[in-house]
């Protein structure tokens, strides 16, 4: 048997009392795809991050090629041939994409400081044979996010690759840049790269994989040929013995492969109220840059519906709900918002949460103008902690309590605790911009049954008020399909309704490929 | 929030960490140059804390500026306003305040009650108009504060010399200073029988002001959250930024303009051109020191107004030249950044 590309053993790491990784034993051979699967918080990219030397564990062992490398070197990791495409891109916004690769490899650079002759004909050549469509000359602040990845994972593989890592890589695509993905990866493990593929989805592992192991609470469960199990088998290794088979489980099943029709009837429209009507913008025009982003979009949200607004990413979507929000003024046509608008912005780092804060002082963005969170100029900091608990207890997010720093919880964590917030803000309109996006099974669904209890009627901490209008933007088909009462498609900046008696995935598809292409 | 001692704590520990390491380094410089540590420790020492008026005459005294700026400093920087012109707004706070007092020399007993008020207001006003320079600069143009703040100091400076040498001159025409202030603009004693003014206690009102405006108002958290990251204030929060920015400029620069005014009110009566000796860059190793936190900014200043006051005895008595206590306090502020730093790149490390 060959050298295998990546070997560790009984690896083990602590994030203060939280065991990340309880011994776990990990090989790759060269030239597979290597599903890793696990929940929130199993482990997962705590292990990748550990080959990436960007974590260094307290036990165990760990060979590249064959070769002893330290924890927590991210140089050794990287010498001996360890790339890493982070869930969060790692590019220089102004930067071009030939410079974001250029900036990474050493080798583009000569001794003396200039750029290396014909390295930029090396990047073109890697990318034509990777088969990586990328804009090597647009600054990748105006590039989508799939192109954002290609660029990454171009970097990545500009090196004398051995073992590929990649967190969650499809949670940003569309279906058709999935498929894209997987070709390339499938071309890369001809040449003997080992790839480590970290997902959530059972379906997109099962379909790529040539092995998977699963992770559960730090602990591997499970390691086997793909071919030799199914998506059921999986889900209940990830999930454990305390699995029971109800209706989340049922959800579970049943998601893999098949569209699910849409749980809810299309809202009779004849019959709506002007009064129910909480937002809506009229002939809105956004631009930036000297890039139109939105082109006359006109929208109405009412009370208890969810809106779907689907496409590929960076066809106007951020604008769009940043102009729902009120965060971005447009520049011409009129907007009608209500007061108070939740929001779930995409750039989730960024926007959403401060990862030195509290998560108590986290959610206070919401509440700190609240008058129940007051006692006279005062904020009662006592009662914000208590409708943290709360919300942490009511989102399933594993935390050690309000006052522990946002930065010590895993993504999918933050990412519940920043979609309770924003349900506990939400006045008469939520606005959620792929709020799935990057979560396991189990926590995806809890926010999408949120969603759909929250436009029904009940919500949480506001007992008694009208339920709100919610804007649902996501490039995830089946969300937008079992969520939404009315779809509309992003296309370059417009926004086209989908009649509704053509309510399938198909029908979205061609209006997103029927004006064609992806980005703007 | 209520208050968390592990976590309260763990920050005064770092500082007391930087604090011993910086004085080890310091007792290896005096050993290096022929000193004798433990005597010059031990000048130092007697000079900052040796009497309970050596320490309020001194240590205190020399603490006060340091207190206010270091405040100044410590709400701007959490704000993410990064003021390095506290020199500048102090000197303009002081230019201020003498050019109110000394436009009244009659003022004197019950009748002359409001000059002191209203001279500390004046002293403010300058000290925030001068930041707002920076701060309209900033949110309209989108110039880095840190270069015009710190353009600003030279600014000011001049304008001080020019206005001791010229329009603000002493009656007599002989030094480049002010006239005396009128007894009613100065600040009352604190301490019978000491140097000790009203200014320092001025000083801890005020920190113990800012730090429940930081920690248990909504307009302290918007503060904090913008300093922490204007994106998140304006997506997360929805609210604007640039008010909550020109709000951190303009009240830094109040504190600021404050201690200018302070030092003369409450030391030396006159205005002259050297009136700080720097006080506006060193309350940034204040602030620092204090972690940002305006509660704590009050033992830091104590500390750095004690360095200065023993660093005095010690020139005169262990004959350690002054240059050590100034290189002694960039020491501090390297080992506060390298503390801070080592931490959470070891925090880092760990997860």
């Amino acid at each position: 048997m060959r050298v295998p590309a990546a070997r560790l053993r009984d690896v083990a790491k602590r994030f203060g009392r939280v065991v990340a990784l309880d011994g776990v034993r990990f090989d790759l051979a060269q030239g597979e795809v290597h599903g890793l699967l696990g929940e929130n918080g199993a482990g997962k990219t705590t292990l990748a991050r550990v080959m990436a030397g960007l974590v260094s564990a307290e036990g165990g062992s760990m060979k590249i090629g064959g070769r002893a490398v330290a924890f927590g070197n991210a140089a050794a990791s990287r010498s001996s041939g360890v790339s890493m495409v982070h869930q969060h891109f790692s590019l220089v916004p102004r930067f071009t994409g030939f410079e974001n690769v250029a900036l990474f490899n050493r080798d583009a650079w000569s001794r003396r400081g200039g750029a290396t002759a014909g390295y930029r004909e090396r990047v073109e050549a890697r990318a034509r044979e990777l088969g990586l469509d990328v804009g090597l000359d647009a600054p990748c602040r105006e590039m989508s996010v799939g192109e954002q990845q290609r660029v990454e994972i171009l970097k990545a593989l500009m090196g004398e690759t051995r073992v590929l890592l990649l967190d969650e890589p499809t949670a940003v695509l569309a279906p058709q840049e999935v498929e894209g993905l997987f070709a390339v990866l499938r071309g890369l493990v001809r040449s003997g790269t080992g790839i480590v593929l970290v997902a959530h989805k059972l379906d997109e592992v099962l379909a790529v994989a040539d092995r998977v192991t699963v992770l559960r609470k730090g602990k591997r469960v499970l390691t086997t040929d793909a071919t030799a199990t199914s998506a059921r088998r999986l889900a209940e290794a990830m999930v454990g013995s305390a699995f029971r088979p109800d209706r989340l489980a049922d959800k579970m099943y049943s998601d893999f492969g098949k569209m699910s029709s849409g749980r809810h009837d299309p809202v009779v429209q004849s019959g709506v109220e002007a009064s129910r009507v909480v937002a809506s913008l009229t002939d809105v025009t956004v631009s930036s840059r000297n890039l139109a982003r939105l082109r006359g979009v006109s929208l109405e949200v009412r009370r208890g519906e969810v809106v779907g607004i689907a496409g590929v990413e960076g066809n106007g979507q951020r604008e769009l709900a940043a102009v729902l929000a009120g965060a971005l003024r447009p520049d011409s046509g009129t907007v009608n918002l209500p007061d108070v608008v939740g929001w779930i912005p995409q750039d989730r780092t960024e926007e959403g949460l401060v990862g030195r804060f509290s998560l108590a002082e986290n959610v206070a963005f919401a509440l700190h103008d609240d008058p129940a969170c007051r006692t006279g100029p005062w904020l009662d900091w006592r009662a914000i902690e208590h409708r943290t608990a709360a919300l942490l207890d009511e989102m399933d997010v594993r935390a050690e309590g309000p006052r522990q720093p946002a930065v010590e919880l895993s993504g999918g964590n933050r990412q519940k605790l920043l979609a309770g917030r924003e349900f506990l803000r939400s006045g008469d309109l939520l606005v959620a911009e792929s709020p799935t996006r990057g979560l396991d099974v189990k926590a995806s669904q809890a926010v999408r049954s949120r969603l759909a209890r929250t436009a029904g009627a009940d919500t949480l901490g506001r007992p008694g008020k009208p339920p709100p209008g919610i804007v649902l933007i996501s490039p995830d088909l089946d969300e937008i399909l079992e969520l939404a009462d009315r779809i509309a498609v992003m296309v370059r900046g417009r926004l086209v309704p989908l009649p509704p008696q053509r309510r399938s995935a198909a029908a979205i598809g061609e209006i997103m490929l029927g004006t064609g292409g992806t980005g703007p | 929030m209520t208050v968390r001692w592990g976590a309260a704590l763990r920050p005064a520990g770092q500082a007391a960490a930087a604090l011993v390491a910086t004085l080890a380094v310091a007792a290896a410089l005096l050993a290096i140059g022929g000193h004798s540590p433990v005597e010059a420790f031990s000048a130092l020492v007697r000079g900052a804390f040796g009497s309970w008026n050596r320490f309020a005459s001194f240590t205190l005294v020399q603490a006060t500026p340091l207190l206010l700026t270091g405040l100044a400093v410590a709400i701007a920087f959490k704000a993410g306003v990064w003021n390095i012109g506290a020199e500048g707004q102090l000197y303009a706070g002081a230019l201020a305040g003498v050019a109110v007092a000394v436009s009244f020399p009659g003022a004197a007993g019950a009748s002359g009650l409001w000059l002191l008020p209203v001279a500390l207001l004046a002293a403010a006003a300058a000290g925030a108009l001068w930041a707002a320079v920076p701060a309209a600069m900033k949110t309209r143009l989108g110039v880095g504060e840190v270069i015009t703040t710190l353009l600003m100091n030279f600014v000011a400076l001049f304008l001080a010399q020019y206005l001791v040498q010229g329009p603000l001159q002493e009656a007599r025409g002989v030094f480049n200073q002010t006239d005396e202030i009128p007894a009613a603009a100065a600040l009352p004693s604190l301490l019978p029988g000491s140097r000790l003014h009203a200014g320092f206690l001025l000083g801890v009102v005020l920190a113990g002001a800012a730090w429940l405006y930081m920690t248990r108002t909504p307009g302290g958290f918007r503060m904090r959250a913008v300093g922490a990251s204007t994106r998140a204030a304006e997506a997360s929060g929805r609210f604007a930024a640039q008010p909550v920015t020109w709000l951190a400029f303009l009240v830094s620069g109040a504190l600021a303009g404050l201690a200018g005014w302070v030092q003369v009110a409450g030391v030396t009566g006159r205005m002259y051109e050297g009136l700080s000796p720097g006080w506006g860059y060193t309350a940034i190793a204040v602030a620092l020191l204090a972690r940002l936190n305006p509660a704590a900014v009050v033992p830091a200043a104590v500390v750095f107004g004690a360095l200065s006051a023993g660093g005095g005895a010690m020139q005169r008595d262990a004959g350690v030249p002054e240059a050590w206590v100034r290189g002694t306090e960039a020491l501090l502020i390297l080992a506060v950044l390298a503390v801070d730093r080592g931490l959470e790149a070891a925090r880092r490390r760990r997860g």
